[in-house]
């Protein structure tokens, strides 16, 4: 070896230990970055003098955890302000049965971005009424056995949809053979039977994607002999949200929106009779659930011409639908969920609150 | 049509002349004809133009994409550079790569989405190109495997696999000096004790010195590949704006290029003492071998990277098992810097002997601090592409030497079975490191 390659080897060799330093050096320095901010994030929290100490971590520790454990109120992150889904949770009373009423709606088939969680949009298809928000799930229309009922769709949206509405009607009427294509309207019209709480929604094919873009309401036909009455009717319709179209939900919700009811408890009082109309519109999944804590409730599957079963869970399969009639014993704030776990995780757990 | 066969000009390569040669020629000032105003401006009006046509696509760049086909949004999927876990708390780095601003709304630890989260800086919203650090409270399990996503305000989750949660680990002396260990164990050891069988090479025919020479170059294809295909496979972490496979065909060249020109000094300075000119020489003994250990060196920087970053994500629990694999590896790449030292008839001084294992050997460590403390994917991605460049072009350089040298042809049988053998022998002694 030559006099200059010893040169080069020996610059190669002083290379490869400055850059060995140089990446020590940098390492080091990254490292008194970071606990630098971990010593100002201490002092944020508690007043400490920034220097980082076993106890500054525990108290920073502790304080993430009081955070963490936040799971009923305004600590809780959840789309919208308080009682933007009284309409789901005030029920206007049921009409005394009468022959030979006629009730019309009219439902706009329609494309809007709603918030399903926290600052997350989702690009819905939607039922709404006119003059009203568009929300998934839509409206619940209530009607009583044996009303002519008419509903309107107009599609305003950019695909053909339709109205199929669970229940006894003629096959022109089922929404499955004739698409209400955009720009056109229809009119449903059948005789409303039989009792119990129906679910409808949008039969264009696919009909995976319709469902789970959001196409889908309740429908409350009320038996023409009334049930024990209620102090209080709401509905919920369990649904989810696949925002990425990968075939699995991200989000799951009572009613469309993620904790919304841990944000904001449904106040309710105790002693009184809560009757809940319970509509399972979840897609990709086969089943929801819904669980309620400290409490059982009585659960007629469709409506009251089926016997009840006493029970804390119920389990519907997609289309699912039944009565649940529950009353608070005691005070106090009640966690209802899905009782798969997951699905709770996932946005779909709120409270009850009751008070005297 | 017909071309005349014998007026080629002489300023192109001729038979004789080399690629050097030719690339010098195409640098060879040119008589001028014109006033430089002119030159000036013959350069300056294709940029000039490119920029107003630039300017009119711009601004009607919807329209011609639409008339075209429709242009669907970008996902808003953001790039994770690093999970660390902290006593209860998680922290995410990410970087926006998309054009537009991206803001995370939910993070989702195991198909539960955490109740709050805090972006670096205060607001969500995260420019183009701007690079963040997501944290939450989280009583995360040590050992326990994580799946993160981070979702957008579009609904676009960006999902990270943590294998198992390790504790971050703040940057000790301590934990340098074991890391520098591990290194000094699984490079610096074995291609030293490696370069301690030259004397035994020495003796060798020169048949045999030249397979020795071609198992080297075996054994480099089989980090080239290697190194390539961890390329690859991290840059697969990247985001596609970046343009992962670019990364690495842009690594692989500059280092081939680096590494040329290296070889050209190396070459001239030989030159210089034999009193040739041209460039052109084949490289041999100790200009080669300082080739190879440039190259073996830069793949042990990848390879110390990989246990760095094992160490990092929890990926691998590396038994000392493995790093007894990784050494029994590399003591491979200590004949491979022995052979065209062998094969010369060098004597290699000991301190020099020192050098080449430390310079083949030690970058291992600085890749072991690097992965364990501070790399994110792009860099590991340009470092591996880097590595499978650099032996790459050591390949090249063994092969002219062993077309140059006056041993045996380049297809003998030793030549063909020694590369062979340095492929199937790393491959082998590869087995080991798992």
């Amino acid at each position: 070896m030559n006099t200059r390659t010893v040169r080069i080897m020996a610059t190669a060799a002083a290379t490869v230990t400055v850059l060995s330093i140089t990446i020590a050096v940098l390492v080091l320095l990254l490292a008194s970055n970071s606990s630098a901010e971990q010593g100002a994030a201490v002092s944020g929290h508690g007043g400490h003098d920034g220097t980082v100490t076993a106890a500054a971590d525990d108290s920073a520790g502790a304080s993430h955890e009081d955070h963490a454990s936040a799971m009923m109120g305004e600590e809780v992150s959840a789309p919208g302000g308080p009682n933007e889904t009284d309409h789901f949770l005030n029920l206007p009373p049921a009409k005394p049965y009468q022959p030979g009423r006629v009730r019309e709606f009219t439902l706009i088939a329609g494309e809007h971005d709603i918030e399903i969680a926290d600052g997350l949009t989702f690009p819905a298809w939607t039922y709404s009424e006119p003059g009203k928000d568009a929300s998934a799930p839509g409206p619940t229309l209530r009607v009583t056995e044996g009303d002519l009922v008419r509903i309107t769709l107009k599609n305003e949206a950019t695909q053909p949809h339709s109205i199929h509405a669970h229940g006894i009607h003629p096959s022109d009427q089922d929404g499955v053979l004739d698409m209400v294509e955009p720009g056109e309207e229809f009119t449903y019209e059948f005789t409303a039977g039989p009792s119990g709480v129906q679910p409808f929604h949008c039969h264009a094919m696919p009909l995976k994607k319709h469902i789970s873009k959001g196409m889908y309401g309740t429908l409350i036909i009320d038996p023409k002999v009334p049930p024990p009455p209620a102090d209080r009717e709401m509905s919920m319709v369990m649904n989810s949200f696949d925002t990425n179209y990968d075939g699995e939900n991200e989000v799951y919700a009572v009613n469309g929106r993620a904790f919304y009811y841990a944000k904001y408890p449904i106040q309710v009082k105790r002693g009184e009779l809560n009757r809940i109309y319970l509509v399972n519109m979840t897609e990709h999944d086969p089943v929801n659930s819904f669980h309620i804590h400290g409490n059982f409730f009585d659960y007629h599957p469709i409506g009251f011409q089926n016997p009840s079963t006493n029970t804390d869970i119920v389990t519907q399969i997609q289309g699912d639908r039944g009565i649940i009639d529950l009353r608070f014993p005691t005070t106090g704030p009640f966690m209802f969920h899905a009782h798969q776990t997951e699905f709770g995780d996932l946005g779909w757990m709120g409270f009850f609150e009751v008070t005297e | 049509m017909t071309t005349p066969p014998t007026t080629t000009p002489t300023r192109f390569v001729d038979e004789d002349s080399t690629l050097d040669e030719h690339i010098d020629n195409l640098g060879a000032p040119r008589p001028s004809r014109r006033p430089p105003w002119v030159t000036f401006m013959i350069v300056a009006v294709p940029i000039l133009l490119l920029g107003a046509i630039t300017f009119v696509v711009a601004s009607e760049g919807d329209r011609i994409l639409n008339g075209f086909g429709h242009n669907p949004p970008a996902a808003d999927e953001l790039v994770v550079e690093r999970v660390q876990f902290h006593p209860g708390e998680i922290e995410i780095e990410v970087v926006n790569p998309q054009a537009e601003a991206i803001t995370p709304v939910m993070v989702v630890v195991d198909a539960a989405i955490v109740n709050t989260f805090d972006v670096e800086g205060g607001a969500r919203e995260i420019d183009n190109r701007d690079s963040r650090t997501i944290s939450f409270p989280y009583e995360w399990i040590e050992d326990d495997p994580y799946m993160i996503q981070i979702v957008s305000s579009t609904g676009v989750p960006t999902e990270v696999e943590v294998p198992a949660a390790v504790p971050a680990q703040s940057v000790t002396s301590r934990g340098l000096a074991w890391g520098a260990l591990i290194g000094i164990l699984v490079g610096f050891v074995p291609v030293a004790l490696g370069l301690v069988w030259l004397p035994a090479l020495r003796q060798l025919s020169q048949a045999a010195l030249a397979g020795f020479l071609a198992f080297t170059a075996g054994l480099l294809a089989f980090l080239a590949v290697d190194a390539a295909a961890e390329a690859f496979e991290t840059q697969a972490h990247l985001i596609p704006a970046i343009g992962g496979a670019g990364v690495v065909v842009m690594g692989i060249a500059v280092s081939m290029v680096a590494l040329a020109l290296v070889g050209r000094a190396l070459r001239r300075s030989a030159e210089a003492v034999a009193g040739t000119t041209g460039g052109s020489a084949a490289l041999t003994g100790g200009t080669l071998a300082l080739l190879v250990a440039i190259g073996i060196g830069l793949h042990n920087l990848g390879e110390g990277l990989a246990i760095g970053s094992s160490f990092a994500t929890g990926e691998a629990s590396l038994a000392i098992a493995l790093v007894i694999g990784f050494m029994i590896h590399n003591l491979t790449e200590g004949i491979g810097i022995a052979a065209p030292l062998a094969r010369a008839g060098r004597r290699l001084h000991p301190m020099r002997g020192l050098a080449l294992a430390a310079l083949a050997g030690l970058p291992a460590v600085a890749g072991i601090w690097a992965g364990r403390y501070v790399a994110g994917p792009l860099f590991t991605t340009l470092c591996f592409a880097i590595a499978a460049g650099a032996a790459l072009q050591v390949i090249i350089e063994i092969v002219r030497s062993l077309r140059s040298g006056n041993g045996p042809g380049f297809s003998s049988a030793h030549v063909q079975g020694g590369f062979a053998a340095g492929i199937l022998v790393m491959w082998a002694t590869g087995i080991l490191a798992g």
